[in-house]
């Protein structure tokens, strides 16, 4: 049973995180959604790890925290050049690229 | 295996449930938070809700006897990444207020978009719901303790270890290049 919830609470904060990416217009929350799904996986992770009474699965864990911060340093360093460039945190308002 | 005391009459007796209620109860607060993320409209709040989640996650961790992972999440996310972004909040402070003057140009799009694709996992999710269920496996006696880690991570991992420290250090340079006022 406890397996059950634990996969159910991943999936529930991934769909979070995914409708937070695509519907929310704030950059930083953005990137905070994408942290929320990088967690749920964490969470899978660790909970197969302890179903199975496997120790690979937090050394997996592991990796994704140490991937997470540097997404997170490098992500937060574009988005500061982002508002330098343009004075707003409106995604709708990044149109650069288009053509 | 958690136990419960049931009395019937005269007699106590301690009944195994099987099912972790504490799990059960941080697995609803971090899912609480985590549409707190998504649902505030000031981002100080949202990041706030977010480290809420942050720490109940640290909390199943410690259920489910991962405790080297549970300090590795406060330690990394609550303690380092949520702080940076405690940072670039208050950098951009007075340009959050800005984001009611113009009018969102898809959102109702993306949300229904979003509304299929959260339909269409469930519906797949739903077909797999049989295979999910069964008794945890016996755990090691030094599960998720720092040793076995460790040993695991400087010998049978080490090469994707190194190969994540370059990563950290190709990205704290390209942080540090980015940030810079003057390209060089």
């Amino acid at each position: 049973m406890d397996l059950f919830v634990m996969i159910v609470t991943s999936f529930l904060m991934f769909a979070v995180g995914l409708i937070g990416v695509l519907a929310k217009r704030n950059t930083i929350i953005l990137f905070l959604c994408v942290e929320l799904m990088l967690n749920s996986a964490n969470l899978l992770f660790v909970t197969f790890a302890w179903q199975w009474g496997n120790q690979i699965g937090l050394l997996w864990v592991f990796f994704v925290l140490i991937v997470a911060a540097a997404e997170a340093a490098v992500g937060l360093a574009i988005i500061i050049n982002l508002f330098r460039a343009r004075q707003v945190v409106d995604v709708d308002q990044f149109n650069l690229l288009r053509g | 295996m958690n136990q419960v005391e049931i009395q019937i009459g005269k007699y106590k007796q301690m009944v195994p449930i099987p099912y972790n209620p504490m799990l059960w109860f941080l697995a609803g607060l971090a899912f609480v938070a985590a549409l707190g993320v998504i649902l505030y409209r000031k981002p100080v709040h949202a990041c706030l809700s977010f480290l809420l989640t942050l720490l109940s996650l640290a909390g199943i961790y410690l259920q489910l006897s991962a405790e080297f992972i549970a300090i590795m999440q406060v330690l990394v996310y609550a303690g380092a990444i949520l702080v940076i972004f405690m940072f670039v909040i208050i950098l951009f402070q007075d340009a959050h207020e800005q984001l009611r003057l113009f009018k969102a140009q898809s959102t109702s799009r993306l949300l229904y978009a979003a509304g299929a694709v959260l339909v269409l996992t469930i519906l797949s999710f739903a077909g797999q719901i049989k295979s999910f269920s069964g008794e945890p496996a016996s755990l090691p006696p030094d599960f998720g303790a720092v040793e076995p880690i460790g040993k695991a991570l400087y010998v049978d991992f080490f090469f994707p270890f190194e190969a994540v420290i370059l990563l950290f250090l190709v990205a704290i340079i390209g942080a540090l290049y980015m940030g810079k006022k003057e390209k060089i």
